[in-house]
Formats: C-alpha cells, structure tokens, sequence
C-alpha cells in the first residue's frame, strides 16, 4: 500500500511538472485567450495525478493480482476498504469545489467579463473618426460579416471601410460586433480565444485585447454548407499601432471604389434585398 | 512468441519502408514544368445549363441551374499567369453583400468587360468595379485573394448577348483551390443559397494547382 502511494506521489510529481511545462491552446495572444489557457493548464495539472492514480492502479493490479495458475476460479472476495473509500470521496470533492469556486471566479474576472460584454461599455455603432495611438483606451468596433463562405470585416471607427482580412493592433481592446449576411456562421478567431454565433439579424458582441503580435486563424466553426470546411483565414494579424494605421489607410484607399454603393456602418448589417434567387 | 516477434518485425519494416518511400517521394517532386508560363482560362455562366450558348448540357439532371461551363474543375500551373476570359450570358441577381461588387486580386487590380448600354449598343471598359444590384455572379477564389464580379447583361441588349469578362491573376504554389460564386443566384431555393449554390458542378468548383 504504501509502496503504491510513495510511486503515485513522484510520478504525480513528475507528472504535473511536465503538463505544466506545456503550451495550452489558445496560447497567449489576447488577454482572454491566455485566461482560457491558464484555466486548461490548471484543469490538466489537476487531473493528472487522478490519471495516473487509475492508471497505476491497473498497472498494479494486472501485475500483483494476476492470475496465478490456469484454472478458472473466482479471486478473494473483496470487503471494502473504509480509510481508501474516505479518501477518495474527500479528495474528490475537494478537486470539484476547487474546480466550481475557480470556475466561477473565473467567469467573473475582468478579461472574461470584457470577452463577452457584461461590463456595461456602451454597445457601439456607427463611430467615425477613427480611433489612433493616442486613443489607447478607446474601443475599436470591427463588424465580423459572415456569409458562404467568407468573412469580411467592418471597421466601423474608420469610416465603415469593410476588408477581407481581420488586422488588430496590439494592446488596443476591440470590440467585435459579429453577425450574418445568410444563414448560421460562427466567428472563431482560434489564437485570439474568440468563438462567437453569427447569426443574421444578430449583433453579437464580443471583446478581446491582443497582446502579442503575429499571425492568428479565423475559421467558421458551424457547419454551413458546401464549402464550410474552406471559410478560414490563416491572415489574420496582430500588429503594431503604426503597422495597423498604415495597413488601415490602404485599405481605406482601395475601399474607395466601392464605398459609395456599400451601405453606411449599422450594428445590423442586413442589407436589402432579403431574398434572392427568385 | 517467436511468431509474434515475426508479425511485428515485420510490421515496423513496412512502417520503415513506406517513411523512406513517403519522404523520398515529397523530396523528390520536381517543380510543375509549366511553372512560370501563361495559361488560358475560357469559361460560360448561363442561367440554365441546358440552355447554354457554348457548351450546353441538355441532358444534365439539372437542366435548368445556373452554371459555369464547361466544367468546374480546372487544372492550371503554379506560380503561373491565369488569363481568364468569361462569356456571361445571365441576368442580374445582385450581390448579397455589395463589397464583392470590388475586383480584387487581379493583374493591374481590375477587369475587361465588353457589355450592352441600355440602347442596346455594345461597349467595352476596363472596371475596377460594378454597380453590385448589376452583379449576375462572381468568379471568386478566397484562398488566392481573387473576387471578380461579372455583370449581368443588360435587359436591352439584343436576344442572346454576352458580356464578355476578362482579367488575369497569378497562382501561388501547388495545391487544391475551392472556388465559387457570392451572388446568392440559386433559383427557387431559400435566399438563392440552395441547389447549384451547394452543389460542385454548377456554381463551385475546385481549382487543382500543379
């Protein structure tokens, strides 16, 4: 017995140093994806002692109660064990009314409140005049337009200029307002830790601040239609406040040709006609 | 036992076998011999594939969906030049989202359109973009960055008229490129998503990259 508890303790040991030492998704991009990492890294590091608990034991059993002879006959009856059964049940609680108070302030920290927009901010729309780099604290509303089957930006503090790449400076909180020109999309910047519905007819808004530069993923993460599989985008970036301005300027330029006919920024991007094909 | 040991040496030399066989393949793989090289694209979007003026297939099981033809899978070199020429022979149906009525992703950033004026009188004009309630399809390739509107023929234009839409753009490297068309132009299907929309044959396709 205790030969087994003195191995579970130094590979658990072991174990949990090593699952530490690992990157968890969605890495550290944004605030809120880091939150979500450091949340999976913690979830990890407590399960694998449970894991290796099981996996010892059944290593352990297989080798010490293996059959002895060839003869089909019953083992010894088994009695119980109170001391183990009240371990057991002990730390297991302990573990879920760890993981239930963790959980829960979790959901209330700052990052996580901003991702989903339960701080109160004003929901945005319709802004000109862009936000710059003396404007660190201002919100940037960027309108994620789903449809089959791309994705299409709207910066709404930069005159409603729309773009086919999703750019974002660094340390600057966005306010992503997310929604659908067609049928049910969902927005998954997988790098930044954001997954939001699009849904048409819905502004959904969700925050994030980036906090690293380089490149991150979108990708369509409800299944909608015949090329679902192909709405990605591996040109999403995260860059510097001077990169961003010089990138939304160009895209300001070359979104002159076609801004007179585009519709004027609105949070409910739905434009007319509703129907088609008829 | 010595069978077992028999079944799984054996077993790892085949997993040997094919890694060498895998990485001697992928190293070995020449650059496509038409790399660098012009290549000719000549494509038809009509209304009703049955009814189409170049390559018409009256026998197909939908007849009456719009289309690109002759076919839509295409193969073309890489890190190549792609002149694509058009003949669009639909009506409008207008883009759901107006900012594909933009050219993107073209040499020169823009398109050649020979069309019909409201008289009913040819014109021909290099556009950056159109009026996207004019948009009859795309010829979009996201991966590539290509968005082309095509427009519609003109109600007035003499029965059986063409616009004629053509531009070039350059592939990147090896590989398979989906295609496809953001005009929601899928008659008699919800919002004109259904049908030919979601179907390869008709209004998406596969590029094939070599």
């Amino acid at each position: 017995m205790w030969r087994l508890l003195v191995i579970w303790v130094i590979l658990s040991a072991v174990g949990v140093f090593a699952v530490l030492q690992l990157r968890y998704p969605p890495y550290d991009q944004s605030l809120q994806g880091q939150d979500q990492a450091r949340t999976l890294a913690l979830l990890t590091a407590l399960a694998t002692p449970v894991f290796l608990g099981v996996v010892i034991m059944i290593l352990y059993s297989a080798v010490y109660f293996r059959r002895k002879t060839r003869d089909l006959v019953d083992g010894p009856p088994m009695l119980g064990h109170t001391p183990v059964q009240i371990a057991w049940v002990a730390i297991s609680s302990i573990l879920v009314l760890f993981l239930a108070v963790f959980g829960i302030a979790t959901l209330s920290s700052e990052n996580v409140a901003q991702l989903v927009g339960a701080t109160g901010r004003t929901i945005g729309g319709g802004q000109t005049g862009g936000a710059t780099s003396g404007e660190e604290n201002k919100e940037i509303h960027v309108q994620v337009i789903a449809q089959q089957w791309y994705f299409t930006y709207r910066y709404a503090d930069y005159g409603g200029v729309e773009t086919t790449h999703l750019y974002l400076p660094l340390n600057h909180p966005i306010e992503l307002h997310v929604t659908s020109l067609d049928i049910v999309h969902s927005f998954w910047a997988y790098e930044l830790g954001v997954k939001a519905d699009a849904n048409p007819g819905v502004d959904n808004i969700f925050h994030v601040t980036p906090q690293k530069t380089g490149s991150f993923q979108v990708r369509c993460s409800e299944l909608c239609g015949l090329w679902h599989g192909h709405m990605s985008d591996s040109a999403g970036q995260v860059v510097n406040q001077t990169d961003f301005d010089t990138w939304i300027a160009q895209q300001q330029k070359d979104f002159e040709t076609i801004a007179k006919v585009v519709p004027s920024y609105a949070p409910y991007y739905f434009p007319l006609p509703l129907t088609k094909g008829s | 036992m010595l069978r077992r040991v028999s079944f799984v040496g054996a077993g790892v030399v085949v997993v040997v076998i094919a890694l060498v066989a895998f990485v001697g393949l992928f190293m070995l793989r020449q650059p496509g011999a038409l790399e660098g090289t012009t290549t000719k694209l000549h494509l038809e979007t009509v209304a009703a594939v049955g009814q189409a003026l170049e390559w018409p297939r009256p026998n197909d099981p939908h007849a009456d969906w719009v289309g690109y033809l002759p076919t839509t899978t295409w193969t073309v070199p890489a890190n190549s030049t792609i002149q694509v020429q058009i003949d669009q022979e639909d009506g409008a149906s207008g883009l759901r989202n107006p900012f594909w009525g933009k050219v993107f992703g073209t040499e020169g950033g823009n398109m050649h359109v020979t069309f019909f004026d409201d008289k009913g009188n040819p014109q021909e004009s290099d556009m950056t973009s159109i009026d996207p309630t004019q948009a009859a399809h795309t010829f979009a390739i996201p991966d590539l960055g290509v968005f082309v509107p095509l427009l519609a023929v003109n109600p007035n234009a003499p029965a059986n008229s063409t616009n004629v839409i053509t531009f070039s753009f350059k592939t990147k490297g090896p590989g398979r490129y989906r295609w496809q068309c953001f005009v929601p132009c899928g008659a008699k299907t919800i919002f004109g998503n259904g049908g030919p929309m979601q179907t390869i044959g008709y209004m998406g396709g596969t590029v094939i990259v070599v």
